[in-house]
């Protein structure tokens, strides 16, 4: 169903722009490739439809008018929240807008990327940035997949095991991240208790820069592994018993049936799953931001927080729109990927 | 008499309701800066001045996070807050976007009116020729300590961070408690940090940045850095000092778990307060120098300024003059001990009984040194807490810091 939205706007997005071009004149054709690619049953050839040029020209140029009124409001809404702040962004990036010095924005061209290849801090941060998607993405998927199994388990009275995946879900990131802090502290913290058990000497985990990011990876795989879960939980409730069924009356045992039923049938939500992730941990910034605050040094500072920091820390707005621009075109690449998959799939 | 009298006075009563709440004033202020007691001088403005009301918007309790709100709500030129309450090192910033009001006109000549107030702060608020702001209340960072186990062990005041170290090891060794820390002191990537790396740098005679140039001195920064990772090292100091902030630092003193501490003036009225460990305990001295250096300290302190986007400018101006007046800075020593603005009011006799490190705390006050004074300050204290919270981690060298330090600063003050 979404698919299926998402498609049409696209559809007549194009349409949209056609128009905008050659305002008259295409009318009849424009519809005409609407209605075939809308796959309007009943469609009539062009042979048949000949013989009623005139009328359905009219006909045809209240239809256009009509659909250009119709999509007006959303197309005006799409450039005054979308197309204009990406470009507002592009220019911003272009500048040497610094409000702090109060001085008007002076015109450096490229500039501000130039400084991005010689600035230590943005390296790391986009490093960072990659190796939390890479290992929480996949670390979510697993728990979130255990979760989602254990979940979908007969269970007499359901609510409980339901609601503790949702409330990881639905707490806020920041609140995640200061507990997060909590647990990791060197001298009140959780995790320094239980390894008392093992470990006599006490870890202090954001005195080191690796284990600082260990704790945040386990923080993010935490919260985040109950939104793979209910994805995929919401994707093992449409496979039909009567699969399960034929496939042990065929002899296949649990992991059989795992792998042969329940995987294949559960690929399009992991791969919805994945993909949402992914572009949400390209993001990532409420975690790290109240656990560690980037530290130590700026061992783990993520690119989302190196923008905020330059844009509202530094109001150095240039240097902090390149580098948001850099992160919309990584957000981008990953969407590219959820359209694909998406089109592939209907 | 009174049947005829109640009706009238209701009747007069609501007449005045709508003149008289005709201006509200929005005024931010932290919420860890004691908004109790500020709200002792508001509402005495208040009595003074019917018509006109004071609202306190509460803003984060550390100056970084304020200093993100008001960045966020005065670039949008926002006029919902009229006057604000400013860290001591955001007035170049504010004089050159303009975010606040120059005050000038409203004092008569500027420079005969900061006379009255101690140097440091008529010297901070004063930009370019721009009166930005008017001084609230003033603060340093001092050295809190034990005065029970000096006594104990007949040690005196400590006039060096190397007698520091050996007094701290002493008591320790003395006291058999693994919890006690020896000195405790701020390592977390905050403002406080800045200060940290800033005191023993400044001991040794050097200065940071002058008149917007970098004047950064190398090996001064990693003998800086030096020290107080020797204080780790030695077990003086908490090995787990990158993860302490302001607070922490008020707490553990406070718990009796620090022999000394490097702390604002604001901790004092939480150490001798009922529920404290150390209550009578404390004594407040001036910081120790580096070996063959001078006894430095941090200024802090804040200040009122007046939006540039406020709708009630006149009244605003009022109310900060109002709050930097000498009355409030009395009001808010004795209630919160934040130390007056005011230098005559270090000697006040009844300040002086609640607060009897006042009069020792006036010299320090006067010759405290202030952080780097320019409009790019966020970035320059960002590079400082960021690379001394990694020394202090132990996951970076002191040389590696200084070498991050200098080619930072450098891009910074381009």
């Amino acid at each position: 169903m979404t698919n299926n939205l998402a498609r049409d706007a696209g559809e007549a997005d194009t349409h949209n722009v056609e128009r905008e071009g050659d305002p008259i004149g295409s009318d009849q054709g424009t519809v005409q490739n609407k209605l075939r690619a809308a796959g309007e049953p009943g469609l009539p050839r062009r042979p048949t439809l000949r013989p009623r040029r005139v009328s359905r020209a009219v006909l045809d140029a209240s239809d256009a008018a009509l659909a250009r009124v119709l999509l007006a409001p959303t197309f005006l809404l799409l450039l005054l929240i979308v197309v204009y702040p990406v470009c507002r962004l592009l220019w911003t990036s272009l500048l040497d807008l610094r409000l702090a010095a109060g001085m008007p924005a002076r015109f450096v061209g490229i500039d501000n990327y130039l400084s991005l290849g010689t600035d230590p801090e943005f390296w790391t941060a986009l490093t960072n940035t990659l190796l939390i998607t890479l290992i929480t993405v996949p670390a979510a998927l697993l728990a979130g997949l255990a979760l989602a199994l254990i979940a979908n388990l007969p269970f007499r009275i359901q609510w409980p095991v339901r609601l503790s995946l949702l409330i990881p879900w639905a707490m806020p990131l920041a609140f995640v991240g200061m507990i997060g802090g909590w647990f990791f502290q060197s001298d009140y913290g959780v995790v320094n208790d239980l390894l008392r058990h093992v470990r006599p000497t006490r870890i202090i985990w954001f005195n080191s820069g690796w284990l600082s990011f260990i704790a945040i990876c386990l923080t993010i795989t935490w919260k985040t592994c109950s939104f793979v879960a209910l994805v995929l939980l919401a994707g093992l409730q449409t496979i039909p018993n009567e699969l399960y069924e034929a496939a042990s009356v065929d002899g296949a045992g649990p992991l059989r049936r795992f792998f042969f039923v329940t995987l294949p049938l559960l690929r399009p939500a992991i791969a919805v799953a994945v993909i949402f992730r992914m572009i949400t941990s390209l993001q990532t910034f409420d975690i790290p931001l109240t656990m560690t605050r980037g530290g130590p040094g700026t061992s783990t500072v993520t690119l989302a927080m190196y923008i905020h920091q330059n844009t509202v820390d530094f109001l150095d707005l240039g240097y902090g729109a390149a580098l948001a621009v850099v992160l919309f075109f990584i957000s981008m690449g990953v969407t590219t990927l959820y359209l694909r998959q998406v089109r592939s799939e209907s | 008499m009174t049947r005829i009298l109640r009706p009238l006075l209701l009747l007069a009563a609501l007449c005045a309701l709508p003149a008289h709440a005709e201006t509200t004033l929005n005024v931010f202020i932290s919420s860890a800066l004691r908004p109790e007691v500020m709200r002792q001088a508001f509402d005495q403005f208040e009595q003074a001045n019917p018509g006109i009301k004071v609202v306190a918007q509460l803003g984060g309790a550390t100056s970084d996070l304020q200093a993100q709100y008001l960045n966020t709500v005065l670039s949008a030129k926002d006029s919902s807050l009229d006057v604000l309450m400013l860290d001591i090192i955001r007035p170049a910033q504010f004089a050159a976007t303009g975010w606040t009001l120059p005050l000038n006109k409203d004092v008569g000549t500027p420079a005969a009116f900061l006379k009255q107030y101690l140097p440091a702060y008529a010297e901070a608020d004063m930009v370019d020729g721009k009166l930005v702001a008017l001084p609230a209340f003033a603060d340093a960072m001092f050295l809190y300590y034990r005065k029970d186990l000096l006594d104990k062990y007949h040690l005196p005041v400590p006039q060096t961070w190397t007698q520091l170290a050996k007094d701290a090891a002493t008591i320790q060794a003395g006291e058999h408690d693994p919890q006690l820390q020896g000195v405790s002191f701020q390592g977390a990537p905050i403002e406080g940090t800045v200060c940290t790396f800033l005191l023993p740098y400044w001991s040794m005679g050097k200065s940071l940045v002058h008149d917007g140039r970098l004047t950064f001195d190398h090996a001064a920064a990693i003998k800086a850095l030096d020290l107080w990772t020797g204080l780790v090292r030695q077990g003086v100091a908490p090995r787990n000092v990158a993860e302490i902030v302001t607070d922490q630092t008020r707490k553990d003193f406070e718990a009796g778990k620090a022999i000394f501490a490097v702390e604002w003036g604001y901790g004092w009225s939480f150490f001798q307060s009922a529920d404290s460990a150390v209550k009578g305990k404390v004594a407040v001295a001036e910081l120790p120098a580096v070996d063959g250096g001078k006894q430095v300290t941090c200024i802090g302190g804040w200040q009122w300024g007046v939006s540039a986007f406020s709708r009630h400018p006149a009244e605003a101006v009022r109310l900060v003059k109002f709050l930097s007046s000498a009355p409030v800075s009395t009001l808010l020593a004795d209630k919160a001990s934040l130390l007056p603005v005011f230098p005559p009011l270090y000697h006040d006799p009844k300040l002086v009984q609640a607060m009897p490190w006042l009069p020792q705390a006036l010299p320090a006050v006067e010759q405290a040194k202030s952080r780097p004074v320019t409009p790019y300050y966020n970035d320059v204290s960002n590079v400082i807490r960021t690379q001394t919270n990694a020394v202090l981690a132990g996951s970076e060298t002191p040389e590696q810091a200084a070498d991050q330090m200098e080619a930072r600063l450098k891009r910074v003050l381009r």
